[in-house]
């Protein structure tokens, strides 16, 4: 059950243009979505057609190493503490300077971390063996108490962590010998184990914990943990530096570069011009507009995210599934990708992107991925449908906020979809922190019908997205509930056999896709820009968890 | 004239200091009440997407002190202020003075970058247009109060940055040297509208002093040209040039949010932006304060300087 809003921040300048022009367009009603005249409008300012494209799992490897690299982040992280790292800017820093209990792997797959073995001898227990001999960067060693304290903190109401509901089921983590660690559960939890490969799984020095208390991920004090990177110096405003850690456990992941620098650049425009100039090496999530500006340097990878128009009132006039199917056919995804994301993306399949099969066997994968309900456009049918189910011109008021061009044009194509199946469109304009609002408080989705969200999820497993649509559900935002669907996802979760969790998961995603509580609109891939300088890191959502600067050396 | 005793001076001063405090205290209900009557709620955006107990909101909610009555809460803000405590920032977890005390500096710098700027270019191209360039100047002003500091750092940067490489795009630089290499560019977008301004002010003023009698039969009787246009027109003009000037600087400080942004420089105007985005309601009032502080000191600097440059006022009070 992650909440994920997508946060790309605005220079004020541009956000007030965009909102001026989503207003206007409004007004006119013109919302234009239809067929692919659109292209290039997404880039406008740097002239962005579409884009050529195909996945990438390596970039190469490095010639040797380097003394530093310059990183841009969109945004200043407001914390470094894992208990609180759950937007991009922290987490891909973070990734790089603690590790978690397992590793998440560039190909979405889960491997050892921390913890050499895990076993579940009853389906509510965990047994975790701690890696030996493991130092963090003040030179202590890695022992079962850190891990034990490190955990625990996730279910104390004072640090009041953002991964506290991936702990829902956890009653007790104990110490149950000096490398091993028991985790009791409530009720059964499959996807518990899978979290521990990302941020819930941290594990941090107990002794830090307790000696920075409050200060503890700020920048005076940094963290101590195990990574290749340890935390160097944190200048607010400015830039977080890392260091190379000497003594790091890894050989196969030690760091090539004795130094990274993050730099905060909010402005998109800003950031290009500083990967053309030189003065930035490298980032990620590449302003879409700036593809063939930065051609053969920019990389992409996979991903685990899909934007998908979010379904906020199943009683209005988007109540019925067949006018939630007709809006779907009605859009024209195409045009979305190749006006808002310079052509760089695929039609979504599902509310999950392939790559979340990546873990299940392959007979479940295959019937996971293919023969899924699916909607190609086709706008008389659409309309017949529609027409049908009672459609009349009823208003959907559709709330968008001036985040970035994508969600502009998305949020036009939708409003188009709407006329073309004999609804009316109302695009309710509203300001960034009210739209993340949209997410958070029932109150400020009354009167909303519809609301973009760009949905990721932080392991290799659909279940973390159909969470979302489980009766009662936090994320659950139109109040959608369906018994079987419950029922299948409640058996997944209490399943640990493979095959018989991604079953129930297929079960409970078909009858997802037929009942679309949220629309799919497209997978949108990692992209990662990495300057003449450099080369070496695996463009993969995984970033966020994983280590992949140590990756990234002189090309 | 009336020679003034050094008690009345004191007074005066004294209630010149009033006039400052009364205007602070009045503008810091208004900054502190106004961010209150904003729609949405600062716990919304602390939860982070969480799904919080009712018992962790309350927590949260008694931690930043939401459970207190408006007037207690102004209070404990305001005498916090007299203690150089500005509370703690929502979104970034340290005290709002050091939040804005490491970014104060450049944009600091920036604001004088363009003050300069401002004012010896603004008053030299104002003299430059009323005794030569006529319509070329007005033409020029024209086209520069007409460019918005955006426009013109997109196209400096993307000229002198992008494609000749002369200047730096983003940041702030280390060292003095680099750090006005830094801040050339955002200074002279964050300058041209005002300086344009401020050009157009000089010349009007300058062309009025010119046309009047007393330039006139200074000239006739023979003084030098350049004695007749420095002590005679510019030093009459200087009047409303200094206070359009005066009113433009000290509005500066706001207009660093657009130019940081476009340059990627983290100054007080970028943290103001990414703050209101926040809710981080201690920063906004601490940074709306600040802006405010400067209008009052600026004006009151103004107010000062005025006698000296024209003792008609002085003798006029």
């Amino acid at each position: 059950m992650t909440v994920t809003i997508r946060s790309r921040r605005t220079a004020l300048a541009a956000a007030t243009a965009l909102a001026l022009t989503v207003t206007a367009a409004a007004c006119s009603g013109k919302a234009g979505g239809s067929g692919g005249s659109r292209d290039g409008r997404a880039g406008s300012t740097t002239g962005a057609g579409k884009t050529s494209y195909h996945l990438t799992a390596d970039t190469g490897t490095p010639k040797g190493d380097v003394d530093s690299f310059t990183w841009s982040l969109f945004a200043e992280p407001p914390s470094i503490d894992y208990t609180q790292a759950f937007d991009y800017p922290p987490n891909q820093v973070l990734a790089n300077v603690c590790e978690s209990l397992l590793r998440w792997n560039p190909d979405l797959t889960t491997s050892p971390g921390l913890a050499t073995a895990w076993q579940n001898p009853d389906s509510k227990t965990w047994v975790f063996t701690i890696r030996d001999g493991v130092r963090f960067h003040d030179g202590t060693t890695l022992t079962a108490d850190d891990v034990v304290a490190s955990l625990s903190r996730n279910m104390d109401p004072d640090a009041a962590s953002v991964w506290a509901n991936q702990y829902r089921n956890v009653d007790k983590i104990e110490k149950t010998g000096p490398l091993q660690v028991t985790v009791h559960l409530k009720s059964p939890d499959s996807t518990f184990l899978e979290y521990m490969a990302a941020s819930p799984g941290t594990v941090e020095s107990a002794a830090t914990l307790t000696a920075d208390g409050k200060d503890y991920g700020g920048p005076a004090k940094g963290v101590n943990c195990t990574g290749p990177f340890s935390f160097g110096s944190w200048q607010p405003g400015q830039s977080i530096v890392l260091k190379r850690f000497d003594g790091y456990w890894d050989p196969s992941l030690k760091a090539h570069s004795k130094q990274v620098k993050f730099v905060f650049i909010v402005d998109p425009t800003a950031r290009v011009n500083a990967f053309q100039t030189g003065e930035v090496d490298g980032g990620w999530m590449i302003p879409p507009g700036s593809f063939s500006q930065l051609a053969s340097n920019v990389s992409f990878g996979k991903s685990t995210m899909v934007a998908d128009e979010v379904v906020a009132n199943l009683s209005g006039p988007l109540g019925d599934p067949r006018v939630r199917q007709a809006l779907l056919m009605a859009t024209d995804r195409k045009g979305i990708i190749d006006a808002g994301d310079g052509g760089v993306g695929e039609i979504a399949d599902s509310l999950v992107s392939a790559d979340n099969w990546s873990n299940a066997p392959e007979a479940e994968k295959k019937a996971g991925t293919t023969g899924l309900p699916s909607y190609p456009y086709d706008k008389a049918k659409a309309k017949a449908l529609a027409q049908q189910a009672g459609v009349h011109g009823q208003e959907v008021v559709i709330a968008t906020s001036p985040l970035d061009t994508q969600t502009t044009i998305i949020t036009q194509a939708i409003a188009q979809a709407c006329t073309d199946i004999g609804l009316t469109p109302k695009i309710d304009t509203i300001a960034a922190d009210k739209y993340t609002a949209l997410f958070t408080d029932p109150a400020a989705r009354k009167g909303v019908d519809l609301f973009l969200t760009f949905w990721y999820t932080s392991i290799t497993d659909p279940l973390d997205m159909y969470a979302s649509l489980e009766t009662g559900a936090f994320s659950n935002y139109g109040g959608y509930s369906n018994k079987d669907f419950d029922a299948a996802f409640e058996q997944a979760v209490g399943s640990y056999d493979p095959a018989a969790r991604a079953q129930a998961t297929g079960k409970a995603q078909q009858i997802a896709l037929t009942e679309l509580p949220w629309l799919p609109l497209y997978d949108e891939p990692v992209s990662v820009y990495q300057g003449p300088k450099i080369t070496g890191v695996k463009p993969s959502i995984d970033y966020l968890y994983y280590p992949w600067a140590a990756e990234i050396g002189a090309r | 004239m009336t020679v003034k005793s050094p008690n009345l001076v004191s007074v005066a001063w004294l209630r010149r200091v009033g006039a400052m405090a009364s205007t602070l205290l009045v503008t810091s209900f208004l900054v502190f009440s106004s961010l209150y009557l904003a729609p949405g709620d600062p716990v919304a955006f602390l939860v982070k997407g969480r799904s919080p107990s009712p018992e962790q909101l309350a927590a949260i909610r008694h931690e930043y002190g939401f459970d207190k009555p408006f007037p207690v809460r102004y209070w404990d803000w305001l005498t916090g202020l007299l203690h150089g405590d500005f509370g703690q920032s929502y979104q970034l977890h340290a005290s709002v003075a050091s939040v804005i005390g490491s970014r104060l500096p450049s944009t600091l710098l920036l604001v004088a970058l363009a003050t300069v700027l401002i004012v010896v270019l603004g008053v030299g191209l104002g003299v430059f247009g009323a005794l030569r360039g006529g319509k070329g100047v007005v033409v020029a002003v024209t086209v520069g109060a007409a460019v918005p500091s955006f426009t013109a750092a997109i196209v400096l940067r993307s000229v002198f940055g992008v494609r000749l490489g002369w200047f730096p795009t983003v940041g702030t630089g280390s060292g003095f040297g680099d750090e006005l290499h830094h801040m050339l560019l955002p200074a002279i977008a964050l300058a041209i509208t005002f300086m344009a301004l401020v050009t157009r002010v000089t010349r009007a003023a300058m062309l009025e002093e010119l046309g009047r009698e007393h330039v006139e039969v200074v000239t006739s009787r023979g003084l030098p040209r350049t004695a007749v246009i420095r002590r005679h027109v510019l030093r009459n003009a200087l009047g409303p040039v200094v206070t359009v000037s005066a009113l433009l600087i000290s509005g500066l400080l706001v207009s660093t949010a657009i130019v940081e942004s476009a340059f990627g420089m983290n100054g007080v105007g970028s943290l103001l932006v990414s703050s209101v985005n926040h809710m981080d309601f201690p920063v906004v009032q601490a940074v709306v304060l600040l802006v405010v502080a400067a209008f009052v000191v600026v004006n009151t600097v103004v107010d000062l300087v005025y006698p000296v440059i024209d003792p008609r006022v002085r003798a006029a009070r």
